[in-house]
């Protein structure tokens, strides 16, 4: 019952949030508590290792729409919670239509559906659910670029969902069931059949269009850029983890443990490299978004247990810093009147003190300062990861996450001539506390052993080594410009490069051989 | 037949939604992309000699698979969504640059710089 709760009372809320729009803020309350009950009930049953199940439309297994309440749906449903309470509280006083309301809570329903659905036909329509959604709240302002961006995404990730509906059909042709949990046994008996590595290859574009894979989500930097800091701090928080989830469904029943780590290290190492050259901050927070990514993909590829938990954490964790940044920079940015490195430094004074504060948070858990978010997290991803190259990869990563975030420096130390606002430092104080204090919610979503483990010299050694060499290349090349090509996010180019990218996946289920 | 023909339309939607500049005529493109699809899974429900899925009480005939038809009911309906919505974007940005043509639309984006941007409604 929870399961289906969950979202459809956001659904409701969200309709009475049009229609009694003077309610929004009691609504928005109500919202949060009952998810807050529904999300502990779920949470007490898998803790008591009986996981929340619910088939609807049909009592026989792989014809209903089959939802659960698992480890994976649980956690990327309560970082929906933690970043919805944010961003309501963030826009507490802010005079925004009421249609923003309606759409902000139906993102958050969207959500928590598709974190807990099995069904990948389901999957498809909440997908479509949450780029409708999306589009029109990256387009809320009315100004031209937005609605460039928007377009942009919502043609894209239509072109990416058709893929993954061809994908869905001919999974449906040869296994006769959508289900997940009914498909796993299914696509083993054919490991290495045509039509398995065809379906896997359609499947994994069309959801990597949504999941901020670089070579398919092409739309991302303009879109998280341009949109409102609440709108962004959704989408880079929450809406993209989806893509991400379906990507770790997926995983579970095709052998994308190659194209995972190979899509995961294009991502981050791209990412980075396009951060590192941007200087609208906003901007570059979005190619970090796909960097980010990249961490996660490797760990979820690398298919170990204790990878796949860290990727899992780092999920959490990214969604965390990277809504806290998008929120603060934000409002920095509306306070001295740009989002760019030379103005915000120009104007350092009028940049707020808690807006400071809630980007210094930000930058350090996102640089995976001990023992912050971003160490914790990448700490259990690397004790997972089981070969030298993936080792490599993520610590280049981190030197390039250093080296990138090193244009908040010039802005982040100053005496502040402005005060915040209550509910934006409510806000920040939340999403930061968290980051803060990450190791018992890793805790939560690991176990004990592992978070002791990411505690080690080791990785103390290793966190402190890509801070001083990211800063050191910081120092270095702080002065040079460089501008890497910019036509492959182009509505003409794009299109194309997702198809290159489709046919990456498949050359690469090939060469893997089929094999999980 | 129809598979093949669904794949045809396809390959016709992605050299359209590449080739051509006008944003009208690139969600067209993606229509089409859109309706192959749905061909594609209306496609794989058939069976040879398959009428249509409507059994009658003591009637033993060959039906065709439902399911694929009740899932491109929704997958219809979202479409018809995203290109409605999607038209009146490109509605509002004809009202700003007078012109479909995508390219120059960015350019004209390019040109103007964030203090010149006012909200397009």
């Amino acid at each position: 019952m929870p399961l289906i709760l969950l979202p459809l009372l956001r659904f409701l809320i969200a309709i009475l949030s049009i229609t009694v729009s003077r309610a929004r803020r009691p609504l928005a309350v109500a919202a949060h508590v009952a998810d807050a009950a529904l999300l502990a009930w779920l949470a007490v049953s898998l803790a008591h290792g009986t996981p929340v199940g619910l088939t609807l439309g049909s009592g026989s297994a792989g014809v209903g729409i089959s939802m659960t309440g698992d480890r994976i749906g649980m956690t990327f449903a309560a970082l929906a919670w933690g970043l919805s309470l944010a961003v309501n509280v963030y826009i507490w006083r802010d005079r925004l239509r009421p249609y923003f309301f309606l759409l902000v809570h139906l993102l958050v329903g969207a959500c928590y559906a598709v974190s807990f659905t099995q069904d990948l036909f389901n999957a498809y329509l909440l997908f479509e659910l949450l780029t409708l959604v999306s589009f029109l709240l990256v387009g809320y302002g009315r100004q031209p670029r937005q609605i460039w961006a928007s377009l942009r995404y919502l043609i894209l990730s239509s072109f990416g969902m058709t893929l993954f509906l061809f994908g869905v059909g001919t999974v449906y042709a040869h296994c006769g069931t959508l289900d997940v949990g009914a498909l796993r046994p299914l696509v083993a008996a054919s490991a290495g059949e045509p039509w398995v590595l065809l379906s896997a290859a359609l499947l994994t574009a069309g959801v990597s269009v949504k999941a901020g894979v670089f070579l398919f989500s092409l739309w991302l930097p303009a879109a998280h850029a341009r949109a409102m800091p609440a709108v962004s701090a959704l989408l880079s928080g929450v809406v993209i983890k989806m893509g991400v989830l379906e990507l770790f469904r997926l995983a579970d029943v095709f052998p994308l443990r190659l194209p995972l780590i190979v899509l995961g290290s294009i991502t981050g190492i791209l990412g980075i490299a396009y951060a590192v050259t941007a200087h609208d901050l906003k901007k570059m927070l979005a190619f970090h978004t796909l960097s980010q990514i990249g961490y996660v993909l490797i760990g979820f590829g690398a298919d170990t247990p204790t990878a796949r938990l860290g990727a899992l954490a780092y999920a959490v964790a990214h969604g965390l810093f990277k809504a806290l940044l998008f929120l603060s920079l934000g409002d920095a940015a509306a306070h001295v009147g740009g989002a760019d490195d030379r103005t915000l430094t120009e104007h350092k004074a009028g940049i707020p003190r808690a807006t400071r504060i809630a980007l210094v948070v930000g930058v350090l858990g996102i640089v995976g300062l001990p023992p912050l978010a971003g160490f914790d997290a990448k700490a259990i991803l690397e004790d997972g990861l089981p070969s030298l190259g993936p080792h490599i990869v993520v610590w280049l990563l981190s030197v390039g996450t250093v080296l990138s975030f090193g244009k908040f420096v010039p802005f982040l130390f100053a005496r502040s001539s402005v005060r915040s606002e209550c509910p934006r430092a409510s806000a920040y104080g939340w999403l930061g506390g968290l980051i803060v204090a990450f190791w018992p919610v890793s805790v939560l979503m690991t176990s004990v052993p592992l978070c002791l483990a990411a505690l080690g010299a080791t990785h103390l050694i290793e966190s402190f080594a890509s801070l001083l060499v990211g800063a050191g290349l910081y120092l270095l090349v702080r002065r040079h410009t460089m501008r890497l090509p910019q036509a492959i996010f182009r509505l003409e180019e794009s299109p194309l490069i997702i198809l290159l990218g489709f046919f990456l996946v498949f050359a690469l289920l090939l060469i893997g051989g089929g094999a999980g | 037949m129809a598979t093949i023909v669904s794949f045809v339309l396809l390959g016709i939607g992605i050299l359209a939604l590449v080739l051509r500049r006008d944003l009208v005529i690139k969600l067209l493109a993606l229509g089409l992309i859109n309706a192959s699809s749905i061909l594609f899974l209306v496609s794989i429900g058939n069976r040879p000699g398959g009428r249509a899925p409507i059994q009658f009480p003591g009637e033993t005939a060959v039906l065709v698979d439902p399911l694929p038809q009740a899932l491109v009911l929704s997958a219809i309906v979202v479409n018809f969504a995203i290109l409605a919505l999607a038209l009146v974007f490109v509605m509002i940005l004809v009202e700003r640059y007078h012109t479909t043509d995508a390219q120059r639309i960015e350019q004209e984006m390019s040109r103007e710089t964030d203090e010149e941007e006012t909200p397009c409604l």
